[in-house]
């Protein structure tokens, strides 16, 4: 029942930082932002506690809040003249990551090349399994659009992939 | 490797990552140094709301003393007014009187010259 749950902070952290520290580190590509944004992201639910009414609730919050923080933090690094992603482009997709497959781990790194509306509809997706419509919901974007950036990003990343993971596949 | 498992191995690679060590502790830190901040900061506004509180009482006993002059003043002032009228009221019956009874003995020597 919605009216029995009462929201307890420190469990909401608990079960839920790996999620926020995910979406945050995917969308920026910078283990410290991610952190940053992360803590942000509880911060502002601890002053938001009161609106928070049900489980599902938290986790819809979580999620919106996280992609637009994660959104403006990348906003900031690039008026101050830094932008990860296109450092990582230049380094051919080569960004260092410590879990996960060796080819899983270069396409999360292409990931990062692709415009930020369709890597935020793809790591919701596919990070978090969910609908075109949640995405929609989530980022407070039109479905349509949502499910073009959706197709376009995949196209997009799948022929970055084909190109430049192509010696690396031959190797394998 | 063929990319037939494309959208597979992209929802493999993106799969949650576990939180840094230590994030917890930092929220928790964190919420607990803003309730503090909050508390310093509800205390701080509460001392100044006090300090505002005595400075308008002390203007307003300041205001009711000042007031309280001008008008006490202005009570001796109109007092002392009153006082000179009625002196010179008094002034002006002596002279009246003074020449009525003149006005009367002229009057009687004029008759006796007749």
């Amino acid at each position: 029942m919605a009216d029995d749950w009462q929201p307890d902070f420190e469990q909401l952290v608990d079960v839920h930082q790996s999620m926020v520290f995910s979406l945050a580190l995917r969308m920026t590509g910078d283990r410290g932002l991610a952190e940053e944004v992360s803590q942000d992201v509880f911060m502002e639910l601890d002053r938001n506690m009161t609106k928070i009414e049900t489980a599902q609730h938290a986790i819809f919050w979580l999620r919106r809040v996280t992609m637009s923080r994660a959104t403006d933090a990348l906003r900031r690094r690039r008026v101050r003249g830094t932008d990860l992603w296109v450092e990582i482009e230049e380094s051919h997709g080569a960004r260092e990551l410590e879990h996960g497959s060796p080819l899983g781990d270069r396409i999360e790194a292409l990931l990062g090349t692709l415009p930020e509306a369709q890597r935020a509809a793809i790591v919701l997706r596919y990070q978090e399994d969910l609908t075109p419509e949640e995405i929609a919901a989530t980022l407070d974007a039109p479905l349509a659009t949502v499910k073009s950036q959706l197709q376009r990003g995949l196209k997009l990343l799948r022929a970055k992939a084909e190109s430049q993971l192509k010696e690396y596949i031959r190797a394998v | 490797m063929p990319f037939d498992d494309f959208e597979n191995e992209l929802r493999d690679s993106l799969k949650r990552e576990p939180a840094p060590a230590g994030l917890k502790r930092r929220v928790m830190e964190g919420r607990q140094n803003r309730a503090q901040l909050h508390l310093s900061r509800t205390s701080a506004r509460q001392r100044s709301r006090m300090i505002w509180f005595e400075r308008i009482a002390a203007s307003l006993v300041l205001a009711g003393v000042a007031g309280g002059a001008v008008v006490g003043h202005y009570a001796i002032e109109r007092r002392k007014g009153e006082e000179a009228k009625q002196q010179v009221f008094t002034a002006l019956r002596i002279t009246n009187h003074a020449f009525e009874v003149m006005n009367e003995r002229l009057q009687e020597r004029d008759k006796d010259s007749q």
